[in-house]
């Protein structure tokens, strides 16, 4: 990530955010206060103190918080915006695709097969006549769809099933640990190709649901960690010692604090997840004709590289900048999120 | 008796043995009384205060004898849930490090209301009222708009108020304030235990002070409890602790703080270090460290004997405390 020159934008915009930065300017009112001869029954007439000189008037630093702090970074990170802008391009042509292609991505004439480029179809066609730029446009929607909807199913199970062993450790993380070793071992694309090779249906779901199978371990074990690292800080021992049931500390104080590395990882694997769609794709068990897919092209144009390159290299092309965007947005995510960078 | 702990006895089951950590504690609090708890780092303070709460690690921690009874009833035997109802409305615990005591993404309004939300069903509007409330309380100055500040924006001994608000936030029976000024500068120090001991005298409550700071003790204790080992060596009124310990070991604590009128002397130090819990010394925990241990403390676990010839109550578990108190 490039280094990013310091610019002292509001006032206290001084990085660090559990340091002890923020508290100086309150520090000096402290003497003030206490010296002041107490009665606790007049402090309920506030305010009186506020009066005094050099006690703080209406404050004119924001809160910070950790996610205040991490937006503040990546607002000014350029590979933040760039790959934001990517994403935010891929979203809006997979929702509305005809915005950009105004033709159907079935519509073949084999006449034209393996054809170059021609006026209204700048990437030429496929082998089977197909218009390539169309193709490429409409086949955003499943990459698209395939890995938002893979990533939230994965992050869900995942966190959650992470997030309870952790909490609750004992025989119930014993036999999570075991369960994600098992699914650690088995080989993502041998398990591709015997799990989706029994599979007729040709909707994208069976490829989701696989992904989510082999990909919840992974997340599962960093919220597992994320939380019992979360739950030996004092405030946790704290909220019970006030009283707070386990389910409002598991929510209310260690979730918010687990779930940055969550958020991360969770972030990068989307653009893993694209790949591994486009991958089992090609290998004809995940989505198949007349689906639309990066894979899928990928795949049927790859016999005829040495005539017509384009068919190619345009889905690939596709497929590279997408994962890039993603695996970039979770990069900077991470290091946004991460106080010791500052 | 508010609280009356007897006979506790815990113990951690670690991989390399057993740790006993309270072997036996006995101590009481009145309802408005304060009991200073003095002990070096791993006597049992706080693993006693743990227990009392309800918020040991269970495992590795395990309760293996005696009992807690608070307000006549025997927390031991009660059932989670109605722990968890205890904790908080009728006994509640301050923290030492009141930074790493506050969750750093919640504002200090929203973890003062808690309580109330928690414990009292409130809306979260009327939460915040209270939280301001609260706030006044312990004196934080311009709590209306600092009610929606985060925890690092306040300085070391304001944290440790807000700890302090929450902790009376409902007004409980019981407080446990383990070490609470600790990670505080002197200053600081005075006028947190001053805030603590008037709000503690207002509300009539128990106060347990776990500390090893006899500095703090002298103003703020009715009664000290001295911890060693997991035991409790000695407990008197704490003027007549500081006038005559009746324990060599409390006498070696009150030895070993520095004093104006001994300057330029070499400052006085108990020879030899804690012991192991993995293996405590046969006989008085304290014999290889203690001037004036004979070989019946090699061999005899001293009870907690009833120290006579004061016309306060007080307990020493030496063989030797008459030896101690007159020497």
């Amino acid at each position: 990530m490039p280094e990013q020159p310091f610019q002292p934008e509001g006032a206290g915009a001084v990085a660090g955010s559990g340091g002890t930065g923020g508290a100086m300017p309150w520090a000096t009112s402290e003497a003030e206060t206490l010296e002041s001869p107490l009665s606790p029954r007049t402090a309920t007439l506030k305010p009186s103190a506020p009066e005094d000189p050099g006690a703080p008037s209406a404050s004119p630093e924001r809160p910070r918080s950790l996610w205040s702090d991490a937006w503040r970074d990546l607002r000014r990170n350029p590979v933040f915006i760039l790959s934001t802008l990517i994403i935010v391009f891929l979203v809006v042509i997979s929702l509305w695709p005809s915005t950009i292609a105004s033709g159907s991505p079935l519509k073949c004439d084999l006449a034209k097969a393996q054809q170059g480029s021609a006026p209204g179809h700048p990437f030429g066609y496929d082998g089977q006549g197909c218009d390539v730029y169309t193709r490429t446009v409409y086949g955003a929607r499943t990459s698209v769809a395939v890995g938002v909807c893979a990533t939230l199913g994965v992050a869900v199970l995942g966190s959650v099933l992470g997030a309870l062993a952790g909490f609750f450790g004992g025989l119930w993380d014993s036999l999570l640990s075991r369960v994600t070793d098992v699914f650690f071992a088995i080989p993502v694309i041998l398990g591709g190709l015997v799990l989706l090779s029994v599979v007729t249906s040709n909707s994208i779901w069976p490829v989701i649901g696989f992904i989510v199978l082999l990909g919840w371990p992974q997340i599962s074990r960093i919220a597992r960690g994320a939380v019992i690292t979360a739950q030996q800080n004092d405030y946790v021992q704290a909220a019970r010692a006030l009283g707070a049931s386990n389910s409002r500390i598991l929510l209310r104080h260690i979730a918010p604090n687990a779930v940055a590395p969550v958020i991360v990882v969770a972030t990068i694997a989307l653009g893993t997840y694209i790949a591994l769609e486009a991958t089992l794709s090609y290998l004809g068990v995940g989505l198949k004709p007349p689906s639309v897919s990066w894979g899928i092209d990928i795949s049927a144009a790859s016999p005829y590289i040495r005539n017509a390159p384009h068919a190619l290299l345009w889905p690939s092309g596709a497929l590279a900048v997408t994962v890039l965007a993603f695996i970039m947005l979770g990069d900077a995510v991470r290091d946004a999120l991460d106080p010791k960078l500052r | 008796m508010l609280l009356e702990v007897r006979d506790l006895q815990v113990e951690f089951r670690t991989r390399d043995g057993v740790v006993k950590a309270v072997n036996g504690v006995s101590y009481g609090v009145d309802a408005g009384e304060t009991l200073a708890v003095l002990g070096e780092s791993g006597s049992g303070k706080s693993v006693t205060a743990q227990a009392v709460m309800g918020i040991l690690d269970m495992p590795p921690g395990r309760i293996t004898g005696g009992e807690i009874l608070f307000q006549g009833r025997d927390l031991l035997k009660l059932r989670e849930d109605e722990r968890r109802r205890l904790r908080g409305a009728e006994m509640a615990m301050i923290f030492q490090d009141a930074l790493s005591s506050l969750n750093p993404v919640l504002t200090v309004g929203d973890q003062l209301g808690e309580m109330f939300v928690v414990h009292r069903g409130m809306s979260r509007k009327d939460a915040r009222a209270k939280a301001v409330e609260l706030m006044d309380r312990v004196r934080i100055p311009a709590a209306k708009e600092r009610v929606k500040q985060y925890p690092h924006q306040f300085s070391g001994g304001m944290r440790q108020r807000i700890m302090i608000a929450m902790a009376l936030a409902l007004e409980p029976a019981l407080i446990i304030a383990d070490e609470p000024t600790t990670a505080l500068d002197v200053t600081v120090q005075a006028q947190v235990m001053d805030l603590l001991a008037e709000l503690r005298r207002e509300y009539r409550m128990g106060l347990v002070l776990i500390t090893h700071d006899l500095g703090v003790v002298a103003d703020v204790a009715d009664r000290i409890a001295v911890m060693y080992a997991g035991r409790i060596v000695e407990s008197a009124p704490v003027h007549d602790i500081y006038k005559a310990p009746a324990h060599p070991y409390t006498k070696g604590l009150l030895e070993s703080i520095p004093r104006l009128d001994h300057k330029g002397r070499e400052l006085y130090a108990i020879k030899g270090l804690p012991p192991n819990l993995m293996n405590i010394p046969r006989g008085c925990a304290f014999h290889p460290r203690c001037p004036l241990a004979q070989d019946l403390c090699r061999t005899d676990v001293p009870p907690l004997y009833e120290v006579t010839g004061t016309d306060t109550t007080r307990h020493s578990a030496c063989h030797f405390w008459r030896e101690c108190l007159h020497g």
